[in-house]
């Protein structure tokens, strides 16, 4: 119960940090949508004869929905190598909170911002004229999902600052992930890769995510793309919240 | 009554050669103030660590607030206080918001976590700045801060780290003025490590000296002065070579128990020094080694520590500020 509290009043304060610094969260925003914006106009009138796309404006917001999540999920990572160096991460592991509070806090405070700007971008791309075919629930579908993909992917980032504390390697940790999203069918459908491209896209859950919350924008329900793209989340949430819990031992009992 | 600490062979170590702290048993009493001195590097910190888990013992057990550091630290993390050595604070938050998360995170509601926040930023003179950011804080009011943050949660034991490093000297003895009412009303124990030895001999009860890892000396202020047993004669030379010469030619000198000297001071101990004062002085005079300060005193810490130790508590850079440099002068406002 207490680790329950706990979590929620870091979360609170690392989002009320995230309110006073507001100029990291305007570059968050401002990534996604504007390669979204560029995409769109580079590819989006040849997208139906190039590999039959006809809503490209739909095709690509999961892709701005993944990237702003990406971008938004790094930045857990960096506040706590903040919070490392100041001090005031062991101010916080003196209390009584559960040491696992201290990161799911912050992953959680990520999650959030994830999905406040998934909105930003869903209403956007409406208003630019995305259509999505599955409707307000597919919406909120949507929403969960980029929630879980936040949560899972930001621990990355935590994990990294917790076993290094330094936020240059915070920071490497991500370029090196980064590529994970584009080595999946961000710009076109897979079935156009070249073979050696459509392996590794096979290979890489995030993938799977995208495909799943592609099919709720433009195709309808389609329940295994969406159960496989959950167990994807739930397969890099798994890998990062034990890396995470694991470096947090080592950061706590030297 | 019961211990608020005691360690059995407490030792930590930090790659196979450093023993940062090498086996120490420590017994300190509920109710007491504890003074931990030690020059830079002596372990101070990593005993303090240690003791509120923040780091593993390489070997030995600790009990604080009668728990077990090792097998209970979650227990002794609700029951004691601490002020790191340095301050960590979150310059995003107000100091009102630091105050009132570390309650909430101590299982105080909101409503009590406000108003201890409120009590403390009180205590500690900060319920003007009490809504401003910390980035805006001055250094001594980051440390106020970062005191309060320590006694936020009503512990039965304060662990304060070199807590008046930084701070001017009228807001220094308001801390100490506040640790003796707490430790006085409260029956807080309190375990403070200082560089001040000044400060320990007046507000400690108990002191204990470590020098590389150990304990080279524990007991009252005044049993460890009256171990001494001889007044003291500081002087100060104009140079090593000098100090030196005086040193040979004054252990001479009949009464005499020891000499020691640390770079251009002599400490003499002797039993009566008003009496031997001249015959010193000719004796340096004749071994064409002028004395350029000569104070004669009782036994000050600083003359246990240094002949426990073999060397003056020195201070660090980091330790900064003028109050330290007087830790390190042999004459220390004696009368
Ligand atoms: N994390 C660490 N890794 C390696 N060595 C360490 C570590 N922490 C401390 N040490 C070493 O252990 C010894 C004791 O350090 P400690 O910080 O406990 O000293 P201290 O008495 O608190 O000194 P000071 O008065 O400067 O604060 C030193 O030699 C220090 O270099
Ligand atoms: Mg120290």
């Amino acid at each position: 119960m207490i680790g329950v509290r706990a979590t929620w009043l870091l979360t609170v304060r690392a989002l009320r940090e995230s309110l006073r610094q507001p100029a990291n969260e305007v570059a968050n925003a401002f990534i996604p949508l504007f390669f979204y914006v560029v995409t769109v106009g580079a590819v989006g009138s040849v997208a139906r004869e190039a590999f039959g796309v006809s809503d490209y404006k739909g095709f690509q917001l999961p892709v701005a929905v993944l990237q702003g999540a990406a971008g938004v999920a790094s930045g857990a990572g960096l506040a706590m190598t903040v919070d490392i160096q100041s001090g005031y991460f062991e101010k916080l592991a003196l209390t009584s909170a559960p040491r696992l509070a201290l990161a799911l806090g912050r992953i959680l405070a990520d999650a959030v911002k994830a999905v406040v700007l998934a909105v930003l971008i869903l209403a956007l791309a409406l208003l630019y004229g995305s259509g999505f075919e599955t409707g307000l629930p597919g919406m909120a579908v949507l929403l969960l999902a980029t929630f879980g993909f936040a949560l899972a992917y930001s621990g990355i980032g935590v994990a990294i600052a917790l076993k290094t504390g330094s936020p240059q390697a915070a920071q490497a940790g991500f370029i090196i992930f980064f590529p994970l999203l584009f080595l999946a069918p961000t710009f076109a459908p897979i079935e156009i890769f070249a073979t050696w491209l459509e392996v590794i896209a096979r290979m890489n859950p995030v993938t799977y995510v995208l495909v799943g919350m592609r099919t709720l924008v433009t195709d309808g329900w389609d329940w295994p793309a969406l159960l496989k793209g959950g167990a994807a989340t739930a397969g890099i949430g798994a890998l990062t919240l034990s890396l995470t819990v694991l470096a947090l031992r080592g950061r706590v009992q030297q | 009554m019961a211990e608020a600490i005691a360690t059995q062979g407490l030792t930590k170590l930090f790659g196979p050669d450093i023993r940062a702290v090498d086996g120490i048993d420590l017994r300190v009493e509920e109710g007491q103030i504890f003074g931990f001195l030690g020059q830079n590097g002596s372990g101070k910190t990593t005993t303090v660590r240690m003791l509120t888990t923040l780091l593993r013992p390489t070997a030995g057990t600790a009990r604080v607030a009668g728990v077990d550091v090792i097998a209970q630290p979650a227990e002794v993390r609700r029951r004691v206080g601490v002020a790191l050595q340095e301050v960590g604070l979150d310059e995003l938050q107000t100091g009102r918001e630091v105050l009132t998360l570390q309650g909430q995170l101590f299982g105080l509601s909101a409503k009590a976590a406000r108003e201890r926040a409120a009590e403390l930023l009180e205590v500690v003179t900060l319920t003007e700045a009490a809504d401003r950011p910390v980035r805006g804080y001055s250094g001594g009011m980051k440390r106020r801060l970062d005191l309060a943050c320590a006694l936020v949660n009503d512990p039965r034991v304060v662990f304060l780290d070199e807590p008046t490093t930084g701070l001017d000297p009228i807001t220094r003895d308001a801390v100490w003025r506040y640790v003796q009412e707490l430790n006085r009303e409260r029956g807080v124990t309190f375990f403070l490590t200082t560089q001040y030895l000044e400060e320990a001999d007046r507000l400690a009860h108990t002191v204990a000296i470590m020098d590389r890892g150990k304990v080279v000396a524990e007991g009252s202020p005044a049993e460890l002065k009256a171990r001494i047993g001889t007044d003291v004669v500081a002087l100060t030379f104009a140079g090593g070579e000098l100090a030196a010469r005086a040193e040979a030619a004054l252990a001479r000198l009949e009464g005499v128990q020891k000499v020691l000297r640390a770079e251009t001071e002599v400490a003499v101990y002797l039993p009566n020094g008003a009496a031997a004062v001249p015959a010193m002085v000719r004796l340096l005079d004749e071994a064409g080694a002028p004395a350029e300060e000569l104070v004669l005193k009782q036994p000050t810490l600083d003359d246990v520590f240094l002949q426990v130790t073999g060397h003056h508590l020195q201070t660090g850079e980091g330790a900064g500020g003028a109050g330290a440099a007087a830790g390190t002068k042999l004459a220390g406002g004696a009368p």
